[in-house]
């Protein structure tokens, strides 16, 4: 017994040492070598899909020989999210790190520790999207990819048995002009059928409030102005009394929410080019979604993501190549066929493989022609501010709590105000 | 069927006496080095690896937490006491205390009693032990993912599987999403699925050490299964319950991925509904990258388990300690006894050293 | 040498009648009743229950987490699903199985071996600063560790361990947690009569540790053993921020599958549940050990 003790002993003692060997033997990750023309090992932090398949990296691997490729992609934006602003200005990295633009108005503050883009390249993008990336210096620091221009999912089916057009021009027709037309529209659905026109009134305050141009915040001082401002009051009664009757009550993104892209809980969605898979992927045994060029108040945008380059790398000069190559147009167009991701180049927006590009589960519907129409109607780009998501995030609360039925939209509006008054 | 209380004096190590003294002599003074310096060694790893690993996180989060501290740049400057005032002024607060000792009362007081419970059952002579026995930590096992996947799809405000179950039995839906004690609910149903199972088997390990005598002569006494339990497992149990009441509770005013996992958001609900300390915590740190008021929320929190740990502690020492009546007569007789055997022991010790002495069996 | 550790227990067998004898005999050889059956049942259901719901999504297609009528058998592609999973050159999932095998491993061993000596020294030695030190060691559980990942990454980048298996051994190697555990389990299942008997036959305090603490221990120290290596082998976030993403660990890998705007929760779940099966093996080793009357044992051998 005392043997049997001293051999566990033993045991442990001999895990112990070969674990102290272990460590020293495991030999750390690749320095990549430095710059100059020797052989370079840039790596790529990318999230979701950017389209970049192993196929498109050979390309560029093949043309540039010293250039190894290493793409590294993490679980959820969430996750790279807290990622990149953990190692932001120390060590670990990557030589290329994406970011989504709603990470921006944080990466904006350490503009400083980004490469900047070249300014003959600035050209290359749709204005909103180089505005939203440039820092108070002028400096671009992030190297545009996809953008999410909206248009209006819809349900023909739905649309059908509530007596309204099926056809998506007509749809477009019927929604063509601003949010009272669209609610119009909801109301009519609503008196046919008696069920919900849209998923949230969260998702719709979403699409009103990126029309707003400095909706929160004021841009030369930073001042908060969100509860002052009357477009935002107007949005939000708006919505809600929308909501009342036309809303599904169903928060973007939850089980139930999700579920309602196919058991038709719900009639329309504002919808970007991302979405498409999204409720493909939901509902596949629906046959009646379809997609209107058509968006309340013009042109929405939802979403998009930005490759920065960390000005402390090893490769600063090799990485910024492989950016500049893999936001060009025709990159991103063959990122587009792998993975949907919608151009933000103005060059390939005029490009034939999107304007030509359909998508069968939406009817056929010509979604490349429809999303560039969409992407161009969109005129504003709106301010976005240190405080911009805290708030926003608090207004989407808000905008919960009353279609959850805690609170009445006034007393749900004073604790708004009351939240973002501490904030200031 | 010599009563072996009796002790014949003849056995007294007289012989084995004349050698012994050199021999005590040299073993006492190592003994009493090592009696006096193990125990510093002994806990000396731990310590040690502590304060390599463990003591510089606490030492950052306490210094930070008095410091506007920019993550990035990993700098800031001092502003005193500015992080707790802003905390404790905060209506958020309070209502994130309120649902967090709601979440853990709901949960840990449940889990607790059924742990003792399931061990108790497991502790008995049933086929297939480790069966049983190990089936009941396949909770603790599953991963996050799927643990929020199952819950959110069960407890889904419109389609979930709860309440469709309830609508079919035709009774009302409950607001799971919207009513903050239906979320308690339904959180503290998730931290007992994957907790209970771990208790249980920490309880049954300390079950396992009480020797079966007791129960035995206990039944032979008369004591019924239920009188056992109360008399004989759970006074013997004290140290273990001690351990798993506070642990508990430290664990359970410190509950953050349930009610992260809760909803899509991960804030703690429109309304925060379900927003526990920690969550929020987290959200102020990794959310608004505000890592000083997040490091004086975390101190605050650790003194509010100071304050309710210690108390938890001292009802639990007063409570099973009075349950120990019986336990008291049998301790003394096990002290008799065991003295008793030392003595046998140290008589066959002499009795094999000196050839001469006849057995006595 | 004399054998260590004289029994007090079997004393009272000796000292019962004869008709008690064999009364005890039929007490030891009774089976619990239905009722503990139909318990164990209930808790069974329980526990499982939300596991096999997993194995309906995990053998399933994409579309079955969010079928209404999905159906209570298991569906044909589990395999499809798994060989998808471990075939996946992103997921990397056979370097990422053997660094966690490896890191758990390592964790678990260490943490119970120090846990059991440390826990020894707080239950049954008396030494100047013991209950304080103990205190502390509590203490250090009751602070919320969201924020440690920081000050642990910039002290591991500073050493240059970033990417390396043993930036999130080091940290893990110990725990607060075992220590408390083994001392309350040792205090109460280790009688002070066993390590007099001891001292007085001459042994060393850790001889003394080896021949009565060690087997003492071991349904407590096995089942701390077991947790251990599954909190090890489940964590996600420190592995994440700190290894590569050519290095990783299971779960750091299989997150992978949740990266893209539509989740395939099919693959997603067939890959938690390839990553459960080792926990599940490591399980019937560990209950084993869940033996009672540990002390007599030890005395009789």
């Amino acid at each position: 017994m005392k043997n049997r003790a001293l051999r566990r002993v033993a045991l442990v003692a001999a895990v112990a040492s070969t674990s102290a060997l272990v460590l020293a033997g495991c030999s750390g990750g690749g320095g990549s070598a430095s710059g100059g023309d020797g052989p370079v090992t840039l790596t790529v932090a990318t999230f979701n899909d950017f389209g970049y398949t192993d196929a498109l990296l050979k390309e560029y691997m093949d043309a540039h020989p010293n250039v190894k490729i290493v793409h590294n992609k993490a679980a959820t934006s969430n996750d790279a999210r807290a990622n990149y602003f953990q190692k932001l200005g120390k060590t670990g990295l990557a030589d290329i790190e994406a970011i989504e633009v709603d990470w921006l108005p944080e990466v904006m503050e350490y503009a400083d520790l980004l490469a900047p883009v070249p300014d003959d390249l600035k050209s290359r993008w749709l204005d909103y999207k180089v505005k939203a990336a440039t820092s108070s210096e002028g400096n671009l620091i992030g190297y545009g990819t996809d953008i999410g221009p909206e248009g209006v999912c819809y349900r023909s089916d739905l649309f059908a048995a509530a007596g309204l057009p099926t056809d998506r021009e007509e749809v477009a027709k019927m929604l063509q002009g601003d949010w009272s037309t669209y609610f119009a529209a909801g109301d009519k659905y609503v008196a046919a059928t008696g069920k919900p026109f849209f998923d949230s009134a969260g998702g719709t305050y979403q699409g009103a409030i990126n029309q707003v141009e400095d909706a929160y915040e004021n841009p030369d001082t930073g001042e908060i102005t969100a509860t002052e401002n009357p477009e935002v009051k107007k949005i939000y009664d708006q919505v809600l009394k929308a909501s009342a009757t036309q809303s599904a009550h169903l928060g973007q993104w939850s089980d139930d929410w999700m579920a309602g892209l196919s058991n038709g809980a719900f009639a329309t969605m504002l919808c970007p080019g991302w979405m498409l898979g999204v409720i493909e992927g939901n509902a596949p045994e629906v046959k009646g979604w379809d997609i209107a060029n058509a968006f309340p108040g013009g042109g929405g945008n939802w979403g998009g993501s930005y490759l920065t380059v960390p000005s402390n790398g090893k490769n600063v000069a090799a990485a910024q190549e492989l950016a500049d190559w893999l936001t060009s147009p025709d990159t991103q167009i063959k990122a587009f066929e792998n993975a949907g991701t919608f151009p933000s180049q103005t060059d390939a927006l005029k490009n034939e493989t999107l304007l030509s590009n359909t998508n069968a589960y939406f009817n056929n519907a010509p979604v490349g022609q429809i999303l560039t129409d969409r992407a161009e109607a969109v005129k504003v780009s709106p301010y976005k501010g240190t405080f911009y998501f805290q708030i926003n995030d608090a207004m989407q609360k808000a905008l919960t709590r009353v279609e959850d039925g805690t609170q009445d939209a006034a007393t749900s509006w004073q604790q708004w105000v009351t939240e973002v008054d501490a904030l200031k | 069927m010599t009563s072996t209380l009796e002790r014949p004096t003849r056995s007294a190590p007289a012989p084995a006496g004349a050698r012994q003294p050199r021999r005590i002599g040299f073993g006492q003074r190592r003994s009493a080095w090592d009696l006096k310096f193990s125990p510093y060694l002994y806990i000396s790893p731990f310590f040690i690896l502590f304060a390599i690993t463990g003591l510089f996180p606490i030492a950052y989060t306490a210094v930070i937490s008095f410091m506007d501290w920019d993550l990035v740049r990993n700098s800031g400057h001092f502003i005193g006491f500015d992080q707790y005032a802003w905390v404790l002024s905060q209506p958020k607060f309070w209502v994130a205390l309120r649902n967090t000792f709601s979440i853990f009362l709901l949960s840990s007081v449940p889990q607790l009693i059924l742990a003792i419970f399931i061990a108790a059952m497991l502790d008995q002579n049933i086929r297939a032990k480790t069966f049983w026995r190990m089936s009941v930590l396949i909770p603790y096992v599953m991963a996050p993912v799927a643990v929020a996947l199952i819950f959110s799809n069960m407890f889904g405000d419109q389609y979930g599987v709860v309440n469709t179950t309830l609508q079919n039995l035709g009774l009302p839906a409950v607001p799971w999403h919207s009513d903050a004690l239906a979320s308690h609910v339904a959180i503290a149903t998730m931290v007992n699925f994957r907790w209970t199972g771990y208790n249980t088997l920490i309880l049954l390990a300390a079950m396992q050490a009480i020797p079966r005598e007791f129960y035995e002569a206990a039944t032979v006494d008369g004591a019924g299964k239920v009188r056992q339990f109360f008399s004989i497992t759970l006074p013997s149990l004290k140290p273990t319950l001690i351990f798993v009441i506070i642990t508990s509770t430290i664990g359970g005013l410190q509950i953050f991925d349930e009610p992260r996992m809760y909803d899509q958001y991960g804030t703690g609900g429109a309304d925060n509904q379900w927003l526990t300390v920690t969550l929020w915590l987290y959200n102020i740190g990794w959310g608004e990258w505000n890592f000083g008021r997040a490091a004086a929320l975390a101190w605050i929190l650790f003194l509010i388990i100071l304050i309710i740990g210690a108390m938890n502690m001292l009802v639990t020492r007063s409570l099973v300690r009075d349950e120990g009546g019986r336990d008291q007569r049998s301790r003394r007789e096990r002290r008799a006894q065991a003295r008793a055997a030392k003595q046998r022991l140290a008589a066959d010790a002499a009795r094999l050293s000196t050839p001469t002495k006849e057995a006595r069996r | 040498m004399t054998a260590v550790t004289p029994a007090p227990v079997p004393v009272i067998d000796r000292d019962l009648p004869a008709r008690g004898r064999r009364r005890t005999r039929a007490v030891r050889g009774s089976r619990p009743g239905w009722f503990v059956y139909a318990a164990l049942g209930a808790v069974l259901l329980a526990s499982v229950f939300p596991f096999y719901w997993s194995l309906l999504i995990g053998s399933g297609d994409a579309s079955t987490v969010r079928d209404p009528n999905m159906s209570w058998i298991p569906g044909g592609n589990f395999l499809a699903n798994a060989a998808a999973v471990m075939g996946d050159p992103a997921v990397n999932f056979w370097p990422a199985l053997m660094n966690s095998v490896i890191s758990s491993g390592i964790i678990a061993a260490s943490v119970v071996f120090f846990s059991t000596l440390a826990g020894w020294a707080f239950a049954k030695l008396t030494f100047r600063g013991g209950p304080w030190l103990l205190l502390f060691v509590v203490g250090t559980m009751a602070v919320p560790m969201q924020l440690g990942v920081v000050p642990l990454y910039i002290l591991f980048s500073e050493l240059g361990w970033t990417g390396q298996l043993g930036a999130i051994i080091v940290p893990a190697l110990t725990s607060a947690f075992g220590v408390f555990w083994m001392t309350q389990y040792l205090r109460q299942a280790v009688p002070d009569e066993l390590i007099e008997a001891a001292r007085v036959d001459g042994a060393t305090s850790f001889r003394t540790f080896l021949t009565v603490g060690v087997p003492a221990a071991r349904p407590a120290a096995a089942m701390l053993g077991l947790f251990t290596f599954v909190s090890a082998w489940n964590n996600f976030f420190w592995p994440f921020i700190v290894l590569d993403r050519q290095n990783p660990t299971l779960p750091v890998a299989l997150s992978l599958l949740q990266s893209n705007y539509f989740v395939d929760y099919s693959k997603v779940l067939a890959g938690v549940l390839l990553s459960t099966i080792p926990l599940l093996v490591l399980f019937v080793f560990a209950g084993k050990q869940l033996v009672s009357g540990i002390m007599q044992g030890a005395v009789k051998g």
